[in-house]
């Protein structure tokens, strides 16, 4: 029940992929939640749940895969970026909104220095002045030591940590609203993740950015986020704060706490969770999670997949029968 | 003779010569008795994937020997020979990678019964189909090509294809990195069952929860050294190094949390 309008709004947001002849594609249908000013964001899900395919619509890129947002809307900050064209889209992308991508390895460019990446960023703001130094303060931000050696390697000079370090310096370079990081820590070791885990949260503090994690594991998430989006085949199936989900909502969610094996007892039987995720174009009418999920009820197959019930901002939940997993999924 | 099943002495691996020389593996010594699940643990570049390459029979160490049953294995060859070949067998990191995308999971499968059993092709397949299902892989499903299958299924059929050769040990590196959490599930579900069949594991990898679950006894591996090696439960609970520590604490979710209250106090 907040009164101040949050940072981000993605509201029942459908995107679609052009298919063989004309046809299109659902591949995430309905995505929703809000992302409050200074908040951290977990999303969570399979490969293939659209996660990634939402934060492309966040930051105006998704036709580049020829995607497009086909309804509802994503609220930043007074516009609406479901509908802006590319050159409103330069004023946006990359200065209020920075993202760091999943693969820490390739994603700094191979044949620049570290210093003509954060020079290139940093031009992007408009701002010429001082570039060196200001590029000296990025790295320094990032926890980066030997800033003068690093400002003249090049990316395969540096570790997989230090090359993502380097990532993040990029999208602090216009010091954005909101930050979005794609499994930011896949490949790195747990001790290099637990750092820019750490640094993400100073950042959090320290500049007020709004942080969006995604993220299979759901143990770094509670570790880290305030809040949590649970995505299943292109829906948003669950929101609710970290706490919240320590008591679950939805079947799915259940499923994916206690396949967790931080918290299973050495040697014990893991659950896992029934079949796989639904293909893209391949989705059951009604809920589309009910072919996998225990508790299924006659309802659950038939109409549309379920909106989220309660009111934006509580603990919502897709599932029409949520009273039945009271207590049942608690850890 | 001997009471380990695998044991490896002051094993060294070194690669490249001068100033480009790096050891990898330096002097360490392991055992595995029958039946047991034991983990190696550490980070990228720690040798843990060397000594694991050493202990499947793919790498020769530099000095020291693998001893199988009590005898030598390597004896100065390139890999192992004789028994020791069939009966210790690996599954790889990377599911996208370690099979062969033209086949199908049955025929890879199929394939390496044909190569340890000498048997028919209709027989092959047959036992193929058997160790496929046993990992959970219907027919429809073994038919597949690698491209169909998801990441966890992918890496049952290298399971199910490491236990065509029927071994007593099973190296696994870093089988569940690169699968999604009720994948991983799966898989160990699978690892647990097999340990109860009696069969040796050797679990590298850098995820701590995963050794929790599966190991009873583990190496920490750094810098191609045991910095610390002992029952799993005890590591877990009370730490001695100070590397130890320092990887527990940064594991996610509830197993870190205790860790990192101890170590900051």
């Amino acid at each position: 029940m907040t009164t101040q309008n949050p940072l981000l709004s993605v509201k029942d947001v459908i995107i679609g992929i052009p298919h063989r002849r004309r046809e299109t594609l659902i591949i995430v249908n309905k995505a929703n939640f809000d992302v409050s000013s200074g908040e951290m964001v977990g999303i969570v899900g399979e490969s293939g749940s659209g996660k990634t395919m939402v934060c492309r619509a966040i930051i105006g890129t998704l036709e580049r895969r020829g995607a497009t947002v086909l309804e509802g809307e994503v609220l930043f900050d007074g516009h609406d970026l479901a509908k802006i064209n590319e050159a409103q889209w330069k004023k946006l992308r990359g200065k209020s909104i920075g993202y760091v991508p999943q693969s820490a390895l390739a994603g700094p460019n191979p044949v620049l220095t570290i210093e003509a990446q954060l020079t290139e960023a940093l031009r992007n703001t408009g701002d010429t002045k001082n570039i060196k130094a200001r590029s000296k303060e990025l790295l320094d931000l990032v926890k980066i030591r030997r800033v003068d050696t690093v400002m003249k390697q090049y990316p395969y000079q540096l570790s997989g940590g230090m090359r993502q370090r380097v990532m993040i310096a990029c999208a602090l370079a216009t010091s954005p609203k909101l930050l979005i990081a794609d499994e930011p820590t896949t490949g790195l070791d747990v001790t290099v993740q637990s750092q820019i885990m750490e640094l993400l949260k100073e950042i959090r503090s320290s500049m007020g950015t709004s942080i969006i994690l995604i993220s299979h594991d759901l143990a770094l998430i509670d570790d880290v986020c305030d809040k949590v989006v649970v995505m299943h085949a292109g829906a948003t199936v669950e929101v609710g704060t970290v706490k919240d989900l320590e008591n679950p909502l939805h079947p799915y969610t259940v499923a994916l706490n206690s396949s967790r094996i931080d918290v299973a007892a050495p040697g014990s039987e893991l659950v896992t969770i029934l079949g796989s995720a639904p293909s893209v174009g391949q989705w059951q009418a009604g809920c589309r999670f009910s072919l996998r999920c225990g508790l299924v009820q006659p309802d659950c197959s038939v109409g549309e997949h379920p909106a989220l019930i309660g009111a934006r901002g509580s603990h919502q939940t897709a599932c029409l029968h949520a009273d039945r997993l009271k207590g049942a999924g608690a850890r | 003779m001997s009471d380990f099943l695998l044991e490896a002495r002051n094993v060294s691996v070194t690669f490249g010569s001068g100033s480009t020389k790096v050891e990898a593996v330096k002097n360490v010594s392991l055992t595995l008795s029958a039946g047991e699940p034991i983990g190696i643990v550490g980070e990228s570049g720690s040798g843990k994937s060397t000594l694991a390459r050493v202990l499947a029979g793919l790498q020769p160490p530099t000095e020291g020997e693998i001893y199988f049953n009590g005898q030598p294995v390597y004896n100065g060859a390139k890999s192992y020979t004789g028994e020791a070949r069939r009966q210790v067998q690996m599954v790889f990191q990377d599911p996208y990678g370690s099979l062969n995308p033209q086949l199908t999971g049955l025929s890879a499968v199929a394939e390496a019964v044909r190569i340890h059993d000498k048997c028919d092709k209709k027989e092959s397949e047959v036992r193929a189909l058997e160790l496929l299902k046993r990992m959970g892989i219907a027919q429809l499903d073994a038919l597949k090509k690698p491209r169909q299958l998801s990441g966890g299924q992918r890496q049952r059929v290298s399971v199910a294809r490491a236990l065509s050769a029927n071994p007593t040990v099973l190296l696994a590196d870093e089988p569940t990195s690169a699968i999604d959490q009720s994948a991983q599930a799966q898989l160990l579900n699978l690892f647990r069952g097999l340990l109860n069949d009696g069969l040796a594991i050797v679990m590298v990898s850098h995820d701590l929860g995963v050794i929790r679950y599966l190991t009873k006894r583990v190496y920490v591996m750094k810098d191609g050294v045991f910095v610390e090696s002992g029952v799993t439960e005890e590591i877990f609970n009370d730490p001695r190094e100070d590397y130890t520590k320092l990887l527990l604490a940064s594991i996610p979710g509830h197993l870190g949390t205790a860790a990192r209250k101890k170590l900051h106090g």
